[in-house]
């Protein structure tokens, strides 16, 4: 058994070698296309740190001043439920304290200085609202009114804020994920290609494998640890770059001016270590396909 | 050993390279295929050892119809049986001991299994003193005996021979033929695929004729006409 596993990596190794610029050629394509799905993954966690309050068809948000009292609250709450016609009652939300500090973090994620100001005592709560309408005037005419009660501090309509980034954003995330899956198929067939030619390079080889009575398992299992092997290294380039890209973009962003909204654009440690995990992954099976695919295809020779 | 039974194959649509052959080889046998170029030899070789699957027909080796051997099973098949060709067929990237030992290593035999066949088998080639040599290194006739080598190592059941002395000169036949008698004499059945007169009129052994895919003599203790 050792001296079957031996044989696999030495060979992969081998081949690894002698083909050194088609696999060159092929690390960097998957490692180019899998950067662009880890590109993609942080622009959309970051728009969706800026969208976050906006999140589930709300329009309108009625901002409460922190010290408003519990009656007050209560009041807007029974005038917003006194409009079923224009607001879907049902999916009235209110956010209190705790709640809405939690949302404000991710909000001001790259702006520490206005995080630093808010804390979940001085914060406002809101109420989310999601109107039934489609009318807009109907809603804007809405926030008027409500602007007037007592104990709101504010009354933000999504059609002012971020209906532009959400289209963006929806935009931007179409085209960057088809550009990445074109670019994962051309990754595919370049390992395809680059194992097919270790293949062809290696032929009489396995001719004489196939006589002697090698099975194909132990003939192609070499070919495949070395298509893995390839993206997997794509993935580990692309995750450098990915690392590479993202903090230059964090510290762009921190330097800001707070409260431009920008800040929010930025995604936390822990979020782009999943995502290098993913794209381990993705690079690893895309490897393995080509390969197979290939050594599947080219094993009767 | 071996039984075909009205075995015809078909290549493409038209072109017939076996028609309707049958024949028995009981073990050990010692079996000459003759014909001229495109007869059908090769065709039959392939057949036995499940290149090629038949058209119609059965082949039989073992008590087994490789024709409904799974194709995961024809490793095993494979095993059984040794190869030699007119162009010996060794990697050029490995030495003579690499070459033998490739054999075993690729089925999965342990080192010490490896270390201790190779030498025995190129002793019994003759080429004990030769094995860290390259194949370019070597004469037409030791790299047969290091195909042959190859082709024996495993202990095989059965042994094919397709034109082994095609490319080398009647003294350097000789040999090869005397090697290839002394492994039919451990029991091992050698089938060789020839359109070499001498070697066939030398050794008077069973002849097979072939004539553009048909059979048209089988005979004890035959020459080749």
């Amino acid at each position: 058994m050792f001296s079957r596993i031996a044989y696999a990596f030495r060979e992969t190794w081998e081949s690894f070698r002698r083909n050194l610029t088609l696999t060159a050629a092929a690390v960097l394509t998957s490692a180019v296309s899998l950067l662009l799905v880890g590109a993609t993954f942080l622009i959309q966690r970051a728009f969706e740190n800026l969208l976050v309050q906006w999140r589930g068809d709300v329009e309108m948000i009625v901002f409460v001043r922190s010290d408003a009292s519990a009656e007050q609250v209560t009041l807007i709450d029974s005038v917003l439920r006194a409009s079923p016609t224009i607001i879907d009652v049902e999916k009235l939300r209110y956010l209190n304290k705790t709640e809405s500090y939690e949302e404000a973090k991710r909000i001001f994620a790259g702006d520490p200085v206005t995080l630093g100001l808010l804390t979940p005592e001085t914060i406002p709560t809101q109420f989310k609202v999601v109107p039934l309408s489609d009318d807009p005037t109907l809603v804007r005419s809405l926030s008027d009114q409500y602007r007037t009660l007592p104990g709101v501090e504010a009354v933000a309509l999504a059609e002012d804020e971020f209906e532009v980034i959400s289209t963006l954003s929806n935009f931007i995330r179409v085209v960057t994920l088809i550009t990445s899956l074109v670019l994962l198929l051309v990754a595919v067939g370049l390992i395809w290609n680059t194992i097919r030619t270790a293949m062809f390079a290696r032929r009489r080889e396995i001719e004489v494998m196939k006589l002697v009575g090698a099975t194909n398992w132990f003939i192609r299992i070499p070919f495949m640890l070395e298509g893995l092997l390839q993206g997997l290294i794509g993935g580990v380039v692309s995750c450098g770059g990915l690392w590479v890209l993202n903090s230059a973009w964090t510290s762009g962003v921190t330097s800001f001016k707070p409260g431009t909204g920008i800040s929010s654009l930025v995604v936390p440690d822990s979020y782009l270590t999943s995502v290098m995990f993913i794209l381990l992954g993705i690079g690893a099976f895309v490897g393995a396909v080509g390969s197979a695919i290939a050594a599947t295809r080219f094993l009767d020779v | 050993m071996i039984r075909l039974e009205n075995v015809t194959k078909i290549y493409g649509t038209e072109t017939v390279a076996v028609r309707d052959a049958s024949f028995d080889i009981p073990k050990s046998q010692f079996v000459f295929l003759v014909g001229p170029s495109g007869s059908g030899k090769s065709t039959l070789l392939r057949l036995i050892n499940r290149q090629e699957q038949p058209e119609r027909g059965d082949v039989w080796v073992a008590g087994q119809n490789i024709n409904e051997l799974p194709a995961s099973r024809v490793p095993h098949l494979r095993r059984s049986m040794g190869n030699v060709f007119q162009d010996y067929k060794l990697l050029l990237n490995k030495t003579v001991f690499e070459n033998v030992a490739f054999a075993l290593e690729v089925i999965g035999k342990p080192r010490h299994v490896i270390a201790r066949q190779v030498p025995i088998v190129l002793d019994l080639v003759g080429l004990a003193d030769k094995q860290d040599r390259f194949p370019n290194q070597l004469s037409g006739g030791e790299q047969q005996r290091v195909s042959i080598a190859r082709a024996f190592v495993n202990r095989p059941l059965i042994m094919l021979a397709d034109e082994p002395t095609g490319n080398l000169d009647p003294t350097t036949s000789e040999g090869i033929m005397g090697l290839l008698d002394e492994i039919n004499q451990t029991g091992t059945t050698v089938i060789m695929a020839t359109h070499d007169h001498r070697v066939v009129n030398a050794m008077r052994r069973r002849v097979i004729q072939l004539d553009r895919g048909v059979i048209v003599r089988d005979q004890e203790r035959g020459v080749y006409e």
